[in-house]
């Protein structure tokens, strides 16, 4: 579908505008959706937040599904770590997590039981001896998989959404395409 | 050796049992509930020849074996000594544990988690416990490189137990308190602040004995100090709740509390057969007479190690009989009645 404001793009962004009780359907492109001041509309705003919460929003921009939320579900479902092969939908189940990695991969979509369960998301205890505080450090060190590549950039990508940075966010997707190709192309050469 | 359940130093309190664990994992390897057969057995191998020099450096010579080569019967004392959890009693799968003379101290490999480190305590407070078990990780973490991240901590297989992949529990024993009937709505309210209690013995419906556990339900976003801060005072309040009300029910009740301990004690010391749940209840009234000076036996006895000793595995094992029923009571009766000294 193509935006209904540009009729140029292809429409990634839907939201449901409502006023005086009567509720419509619209169709963006991300650029378009940047561009929109929501301010202006009454209660739009809150109203995106509400209505789409970010893993929705998030699904579309990466391409998951056409909108349709149980197709949606079904392919957050079966999103695989590629260490131990569990899928989301396998977490959902067993409330278990297969290995370390999995953390990365599955990043964004446990912060909110995370905080759910703990009340945070964010570790401040004791740490291993000889564990690098500083990120940058750590990059020096030792290079980063790329999983935990995509990770970072997942989370980055989640903020750009939350500060409705559509275009980096469109950068960020296509660079967690380009990880998650290179990991298959892997995985089938094994 | 005295297990620690058998000190008889310091225990008619309302503290039982201080405990700390920590679960930890293996950087770059999948977690146990994820391998294959194989590959659990690798994993165990693997964990066994890195941890186990470790723990024959410490001085006291522990006992190891693979859980999964024990009878259900000694997979369930353990259990029941609270030296393993339920999931090891289940999973038939290669896990490993290395256990100290005492049984305070122990290590259970490729569980759910890679490692699960476990004190157990009933004269240290969990304050006093923790410098001892982060010295063990610390220890273990210079052999194994744990899987750890930046922002979520200690990665653990259940999100329940990530961050900083620590438990601390204390039992408390509240006779009284228990009885209130606001005490449901007690548990409710600690609940708020990230407080779990629990009946220790006994079925959903009822307790037995008096017995709760309290501990910390998250484990993220907070350091180990301050979950341990947080279930220490839990304990203490409740603790001082019990207190208050077993003095007021002193002052009211007396003669009723001392003829309550009294004949418990003379079920005990008399019975021919008592089930679980009669066993935990007249222990647990004895307990309080104890406490409250109620009553006094010929020499200190360990009511706790008493509780743990007549659950049915553990009497199974101590008779080496495969009990059920009539025989079990009977067995627990006289084990009672042979280890309750006289009246003092
Ligand atoms: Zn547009
Ligand atoms: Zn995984």
């Amino acid at each position: 579908m193509l935006c209904e404001r540009c009729k140029i793009r292809e429409a990634n962004i839907r939201y449901t505008e409502v006023v005086g009780g009567v509720a419509t359907e619209h169709n963006l492109c991300s650029h378009c959706a940047k561009e929109i001041d929501f301010g202006q509309y009454t209660g739009l705003a809150s109203l995106f937040d509400s209505e789409y919460p970010i893993g929705k929003i998030l699904s579309q921009l990466l391409g998951l599904g056409d909108g349709r939320e149980k197709e949606q579900a079904e392919e957050m479902a079966s999103l695989v770590c590629p260490t131990c092969k569990t899928t989301y939908g396998d977490f959902v189940n067993n409330s278990q997590f297969g290995c370390p990695d999995c953390y990365h991969m599955f990043d964004l979509l446990i912060s909110d039981k995370l905080k759910q369960l703990h009340g945070s998301d964010t570790h401040t205890g004791k740490r291993p001896a000889g564990f690098c505080q500083g990120e940058e450090e750590d990059v020096l060190e030792k290079p980063l998989s790329d999983i935990e590549q995509i990770g970072i950039l997942r989370s980055k990508l989640k903020e750009a959404v939350e500060e409705e940075d559509y275009e980096a966010a469109a950068g960020y997707r296509d660079a967690i395409h380009a990880l998650e190709g290179k990991l298959a192309e892997g995985r089938d050469e094994r | 050796m005295t297990r620690w359940f058998e000190e008889t130093d310091q225990m008619y309190d309302v503290f039982v049992l201080n405990r700390l664990r920590l679960v930890r994992n293996v950087e770059g390897h999948v977690f146990p509930s994820r391998l294959s057969h194989e590959e659990r057995s690798e994993m165990l191998a693997f964990l066994e020849e890195k941890v186990l020099p470790l723990m024959a450096e410490d001085g006291q010579p522990y006992a190891y074996c693979h859980l999964n080569e024990l009878d259900a019967d000694h997979r369930n004392a353990l259990y029941e000594r609270r030296v393993i959890n339920h999931s090891r009693v289940e999973d038939k799968e290669p896990a490993g544990l290395a256990l100290s003379p005492d049984e305070a101290v122990s290590l259970v490999l490729n569980g759910e988690d890679h490692l699960r480190l476990q004190l157990l305590s009933s004269s240290q407070s969990l304050e006093n416990l923790w410098p001892v078990l982060s010295e063990l990780d610390d220890e273990v973490g210079e052999r194994v490189s744990y899987a750890f991240d930046q922002k979520y901590g200690y990665l653990t297989s259940f999100l329940t137990n990530v961050g900083t992949g620590l438990r601390a529990s204390v039992v408390v024993h509240l006779p009284m308190l228990s009885h209130g009937s606001q005490f449901r709505k007690l548990i409710q309210e600690y609940s708020r602040f990230g407080i779990s209690i629990k009946g220790l013995a006994g079925d959903s419906n009822e307790n037995y004995g008096g017995l709760y556990e309290v501990k910390n339900q998250k484990t993220l976003g907070q350091t180990e100090e301050e979950l341990i801060g947080l279930v220490s005072q839990a304990a203490g309040q409740l603790a001082a709740q019990e207190r208050k009300v077993k003095s007021l029910a002193l002052r009211s009740h007396h003669l009723q509390l001392e003829d309550e301990v009294y004949k418990s004690y003379g079920v005990l010391k008399y019975a021919r057969k008592l089930s679980y749940k009669e066993g935990m209840t007249y222990l647990s009234q004895l307990r309080l007479g104890l406490c409250e000076n109620l009553i006094k036996l010929e020499r200190p006895v360990n009511l706790f190690g008493l509780m743990l000793h007549i659950r049915p595995a553990n009497l199974r094992l101590n008779r080496a009989e495969d009990l059920e029923g009539d025989a079990l009571d009977e067995a627990r009766a006289q084990y009672i009645r042979q280890n309750l000294p006289r009246l003092g």
